[in-house]
């Protein structure tokens, strides 16, 4: 397959198979070896690279998604006798020891600081999250970036032109017309209507690593990377729409998201890190049917329902009737997932998702919960929970929701509930650890409620004339 | 202290950080070999039986593949490391799933992969043994007569006496798990044969090791085989035996097949076949005095090697030595022990085998401190060895009081007197902070007469316009190609822009020795000096002292005159040490690294995740020859620990296997999993060592897994005996405690 790239500023084009990766494409078809293959499965971040202004794991993109993209390497910054000063700052901080890692550690800086440019420690540890490094003990890049930073280099930031054509990736060699590449939703149901039971490539995020693994074949493939249309986050008619190709990264800079279902966002956040977040998709999520998700924990109990559309027509099915089983959906072999939609949780209703994994990023979880809840007048109103990683697939919890439901919010309720979650999982290994974790959070997030609630009721006390206070000070 | 220099102690840059900042390096996978083959390995799923047969299927020989079995090896069918019992190819004997069995080599990966799918083996299984308990009941023997891989015993004064003097005994038993070093760049090794010999480009810790593996297994002369070092993305020890092994793989297809053959492992083989750190067990039993002196230790550690012995003697023989960790203990009896165990060989790993004694010292002595009613600082301060104190082993302590400057050193950096007291009393929230602190030393260099017996060479050169260090001292990231410039600059007086690191490369550098045991700065830095100050000496030809460019104008008159510039230079010890190796006794090391870590975590009680916070390292390295590169070195190495102490759970499976076969389940901390430091270095210089340095590369994952694991006790109000303390563990340990129990 030809394909185009926009390469540190210069177009680039290459004959691949459609699914090579980008870092082979880059390394092998245009000797940009800067880029490492560390782990091949987007576990490292060493073969981190600016994909369109995103940081994202090269190993984790086919070529045929890849083309048409703006890209920015390690080799796209400064060489060793013209560094520039993010590199510089690496040197002089001591942020180099073996240099493996060194490449997408920079360019996963960089990343941050194209959207950030004064980014806190916090920020910084956030954003450099999915890059291990063996070596250092991370403070010393760290202290790169901030140097960096202080010296200007943000300043020094100019916009990137793509100088692809926008053509297509050309079919030149066996197989490639196995490829589907829509531009468009309706050539999209279109083609999934010739050619029913085609895989679907969106973030690739577990197709790449089942493929390395010999685990993925595939007839006929349709890349829905190109869909714009359904790619975006709105609010319309008292629900959030998540287009079928947004992403996590998508969700985490949605203030939309951030502001409406701050446990989803939290959600989003949590997993993976900052560049498999801006590969993976929503949609992918729960598409996979995957017990270790994390995003179906929190939608399950958010309401949400899928949008499926087909040339036939769309439909919506609640999402726990959407995943039908482990790694089973109800999506029909012509249906794509054209949307996610989220009622807007009630004003002054709670929600929460929690996840423990084995460390603190990019990692599975080994029990993930996510919990909404409406308190009215100290009585719940309604409550629902789900629970992910601790069966084949992700789950409601009715039993615990029933114990909960109209009762009052109290010590009794919350301990009563903490022993109905404990009771209702089933998790297969680790299962009493689990079921304590789940109970200790599930406490936690009632006595959370429970206090937001108290302290509600007091600032209701106050009488009306002093809570006017900003409103009188106007006045003069 | 008196002493001026112009170089050495100044914190400079790394000499390599901008070609490695600009992705310009070139690691072995980014080296263009024309017409290279691919080779892979065809491994035994089964951990213990006999190899009955090997045959190709129709479908191998269309792909032009090349295959080598144990039948093949022109030389030695083993990997010669410590002993030679490890064979290069099972024949028939197998000892551990993913032994290698056959070798392919093929002209691409495609054809590589085609190809192995086209070998079938025909194996007979045995039972296995997976855990040092069935290896010492010998449920099955599978290696040697009695599976003891090695064993050492010591004993110093009178155990009874020192139990009986004792107000109290405490008895500990301990566990630590494997780990992995989790390099970023994987194993990779390439061969091609070269005249009638052979030569080998790879990422690696130890030239020399895989030119003496591969001229043992092809059957060769030393002088037929060159291993040059390409750029190596860390190694942490990992690289020490295992390129041998990768070596000898890629050396028998290149001199079958006649062509140039790379291995590059994916992430998975390699952490499916690489050598991990030793698991251990121990029992620790103390005898203290009321005030908290102890007074008699009687220790038994036990090390799971795996099935062969690579390196396990050595790593023993540390652990063993570093039993007494940093303590001074009248009357002692050590036995250490190495069983063999159908799991593949455990190697080296940044402190090599001296972590497993610490952890399981200090947690004793934390036992020691908790049964007492003393704080954990106090009872170390009571009892470190001080200058003129005898080792387990027998030396007499020459030192300055090091153990006791860092501990106090870290217990400053961290306030820990306050923030243990006042974490002592936070009540019961769901976010709980402990403390936690640890000390630990390093002995410097071989073990015993080692370094005596070892002939450490460096040689200079002047080229006409530069000086040149040709050692086999490698650069994988811990710096030696800034140390050695900066060691050779200080000794020359010359500039450092004149002086240039020579990639190890063994058909022109000397052997300087293996880049391991915490000895480069220490021990070939001592060897490149004398090298610089011999050539210094033949410049200036009995003149006044020369510098700068006055040195190198008469280098190039030197060179004019005599056609050409160069010294060699060696490691000579005037110290007289001695070692008795026969009874494991005398002055096991000619200098000692120390360190104390303290270190506060957050405890999560919903989620029982144990979270670093903040850490404090005081360390006493000798003269730091460049302070900042010595500090990254401790921050790097103590997170290692701290990995070790909690996230990097690793275990062999039912079937042998390592649970980790992708980075998604191998879990080393992340920027998320990391505290902020403070670090301070302390200056004790070392006679023997290279301007005063001793060797520091290992000791930061000495004593970080016990300060770490004490401080998820002290946020739990638990006891832990084991690293590493996962969330499930530290759940499991207070459920014990809140339901009866301990």
């Amino acid at each position: 397959m030809r394909i185009e790239l926009t390469v540190n500023g210069r177009l680039r084009h290459a004959e691949v198979p459609p699914m090579k990766l980008l870092i082979a494409v880059l390394r092998e078809e245009l000797g940009l070896c800067g880029t490492k293959e560390g782990c091949g499965e987007g576990e490292c971040g060493a073969c981190s690279v600016i994909m369109n202004g995103r940081l994202t794991n090269a190993c984790l993109v086919p070529a045929v998604q890849a083309s048409g993209s703006e890209i920015l390497t390690i080799e796209g910054l400064g060489s060793s006798r013209d560094m520039d000063a993010l590199q510089r700052a690496f040197v002089l901080e001591g942020g180099v020891q073996c240099g493996f890692c060194t490449p997408g550690m920079i360019l996963a800086a960089r990343a941050l600081l194209e959207e950030n440019p004064d980014p806190s420690a916090e920020e910084i540890k956030e954003a450099l999250s999915g890059n291990i490094c063996r070596c250092t003990g991370y403070e010393r890049i760290y202290n790169a970036v901030r140097r960096a930073v202080a010296e200007g280099y943000c300043d020094t930031f100019r916009k990137r032109e793509n100088l692809c054509s926008g053509q297509l990736p050309q079919p030149t060699g066996e197989g490639d017309e196995r490829f589907l590449l829509p531009e468009s939703l309706p050539e999209a149901l279109s083609m999934l209507a010739e050619n029913p039971g085609a895989v679907i490539l969106a973030g690739t995020t577990d197709i790449v690593p089942d493929m390395k693994n010999g685990k993925f074949h595939a007839e006929k493939l349709l890349d829905i990377s190109r869909l714009k249309e359904i790619k975006g986050i709105y609010k319309a008619g008292g629900e959030i729409h998540i287009g079928g190709c947004a992403t996590n990264g998508d969700i985490i800079r949605s203030s939309l998201i951030r502001k409406y279902l701050p446990a989803l966002w939290e959600a989003s956040r949590r997993s993976g890190a900052p560049a498999v977040q801006n590969r993976a998709t929503v949609a992918g999520n729960i598409a996979t049917a995957s017990g270790a998700a994390d995003l179906p924990t929190i939608l399950l109990p958010l309401g949400a329902r899928v949008l499926l559309e087909s040339v036939s027509g769309s439909r919506e099915l609640p999402l726990e009737r959407f995943i039908a089983g482990y790694r089973r959906t109800e999506r029909r072999e012509e249906e794509l997932i054209a949307e996610i939609i989220i009622p807007t949780p009630p004003a002054g209703s709670y929600q929460k998702f929690f996840k423990r994994g084995s460390r603190r990023a990019l990692t599975l979880s080994r029990i993930s919960l996510g919990f909404c809840l409406e308190v009215e007048e100290n009585v719940i109103k309604s409550f629902r929970a789900g629970a992910g990683s601790m069966s084949p697939v992700p789950i409601r919890l009715p039993k615990t929701e029933a114990a909960i439901e109209g009762k009052r919010l109290d010590e009794t309720l919350i301990e009563s509930a903490a022993l109905a979650v404990s009771e209702e999982l089933t998790p297969r290994k680790s299962a009493a650890w689990r079921k304590k974790m789940a109970s200790n959070m599930l406490r936690t997030f009632l006595r959370e409620v429970a206090e937001a609630e108290a302290r509600k009721a007091k600032i209701e006390e106050i009488p009306d004339n002093e809570r006017e206070g900003p409103k009188r000070l106007k006045g003069l | 202290m008196g002493e001026e220099f112009r170089i050495i102690g100044k914190s400079l840059p790394r000499f390599d950080g901008p070609v490695k900042v600009a992705g310009e390096s070139r690691f072995l996978a980014d080296i263009d070999i024309p017409d290279c083959w691919v080779g892979g390995v065809v491994r035994s799923d089964t951990p213990r039986g006999l190899l009955k047969g090997i045959r190709t299927l129709p479908a191998f020989e269309e792909t032009g593949a090349v295959l080598v079995t144990a039948a093949d090896i022109p030389g030695e069918n083993c990997v010669a490391i410590v002993r030679r019992d490890y064979p290069a190819l099972a024949a028939p004997d197998i000892n551990y799933a993913t032994q290698a069995l056959a070798l392919v080599a093929a002209p691409d990966r495609e054809r590589l992969a085609r190809a192995a799918a086209a070998v079938e083996v025909d194996i007979e299984p045995l039972p296995p043994i997976f855990t040092v308990e069935e290896s010492e009941a010998r449920k099955e023997l599978i290696w040697g007569e009695d599976n003891l891989i090695d064993h050492y015993r010591t004993e110093r004064g009178e155990l009874e006496k020192g139990f009986a003097e004792a107000d109290m005994v405490v008895e500990g038993e301990w566990e630590t798990g494997l780990q992995e070093q989790l390099y970023l760049e994987t194993q990779g090794m390439a061969a091609w044969r070269s005249g009638d010999g052979i030569e080998l480009l790879g990422s690696m810790q130890c030239p020399f090791y895989v030119v003496n593996a591969v001229s043992v297994a092809l059957g060769l002369p030393h002088e037929k085989v060159t291993v040059r070092q390409s750029v190596t993305g860390g190694a942490f020890g990992g690289k020490e035996d295992y390129p041998s092994i990768l070596g000898v793989y890629a050396a028998l297809l290149a001199w079958k097949s006649g062509r140039k053959v790379k291995m590059i492992y994916e992430r998975s083989e390699d952490l499916l076949v690489s050598p991990k750190r030793h698991p251990s067990k121990s029992r620790y039993r103390m005898g203290l005095t009321k005030e908290g002196k102890i007074t008699a230790l009687d220790v038994d550690i036990r090390l799971d090697a795996g099935a062969y012995t690579t390196l396990s003697r050595v790593v023993l023989q540390r652990t063993h030595l570093h039993a007494a960790g940093c303590y001074y203990v009248p009357n002692i009896r050590i036995e250490s022990r190495a069983w063999a165990t159908n799991t593949p060989p455990n190697g080296a790993f940044r402190g090599f085998g001296a972590p497993q004694a610490i952890f399981a010292m200090e947690r004793t002595m934390d036992l020691a401190a908790e049964r007492l009613g003393i704080d954990p600082l106090d009872i170390r301060l009571l009892n470190t060895i001080k200058h003129g104190d005898r080792f387990p082993y027998g030396q007499i302590m020459r030192e300055g009081n090091n153990a006791e400057a860092v501990l106090l050193k870290a217990a400053e950096l961290s306030d820990y007197r306050r923030r243990r007291e006042l974490l002592s009393h936070q009540g019961g929230g769901r976010l709980r902070r402990g403390i936690g602190i640890s000390l630990g030393l390093h002995g410097g260099g071989f073990t015993g007469s080692g370094e005596e017996k070892m002939g450490t060479t460096a040689k200079v050169t002047f080229d006409g316009e530069k000086f040149r260090i040709y050692t086999s001292s490698t650069e994988m990231g811990q710096g030696a190609s800034t140390v050695l410039p900066m060691v050779a600059a200080e000794a020359l007086g010359a500039e450092l822009e004149d002086v240039l690191y020579i990639e190890p490369d063994s058909s022109r550098t000397p052997n300087t020795g293996p880049t391991v045991a915490s000895r480069t700065t220490m021990y070939a830095g001592k060897a490149v000096q004398d090298a610089c100050e011999n050539l210094k000496k033949m410049i200036e030809n009995g003149g006044a002292p020369l510098a700068g460019k006055a040195l190198t104008e008469a280098a190039k008159k030197y060179l004019r005159d005599n056609g050409r510039a160069e010294a060699l230079g060696y490691n000579i010890f005037t110290d007289g040490q001695s070692w008795d190796e026969e009874n494991f006794t005398g002055d096991a090391y000619h200098g000692y690294a120390w360190i104390a870590n303290a270190v506060e975590i957050e405890l999560d009680m919903d989620s029982y995740e144990a979270t670093p916070r903040f850490a404090a390292i005081a360390a006493e390295v000798g003269r730091a020859i460049n302070p900042m590169q010595a500090k990254a070195q401790l921050t790097g190495g103590v997170l290692q620990a701290f990995g070790w102490a909690h996230i990097e759970d690793l275990k062999v499976d039912a079937n042998g296997r390592y649970t980790a076969a992708h980075m998604n389940a191998y879990m080393a901390p992340t920027t998320l999993d990391t505290p902020e430091w403070k670090v301070e270095l302390l200056e004790d210089p070392c006679p023997a060592g290279c301007y005063g340095a001793k060797g520091l590369g290992e000791l930061p994952c000495d004593a970080g897994a016990a300060a770490f694991v004490a401080a998820i006790d002290h946020a739990a109000q638990i006891f832990s005996h084991c690293a590493p303390m996962t969330g499930e563990k530290i759940f499991e340990a207070i459920e014990k405690r809140d339901n009866g129990g301990e």
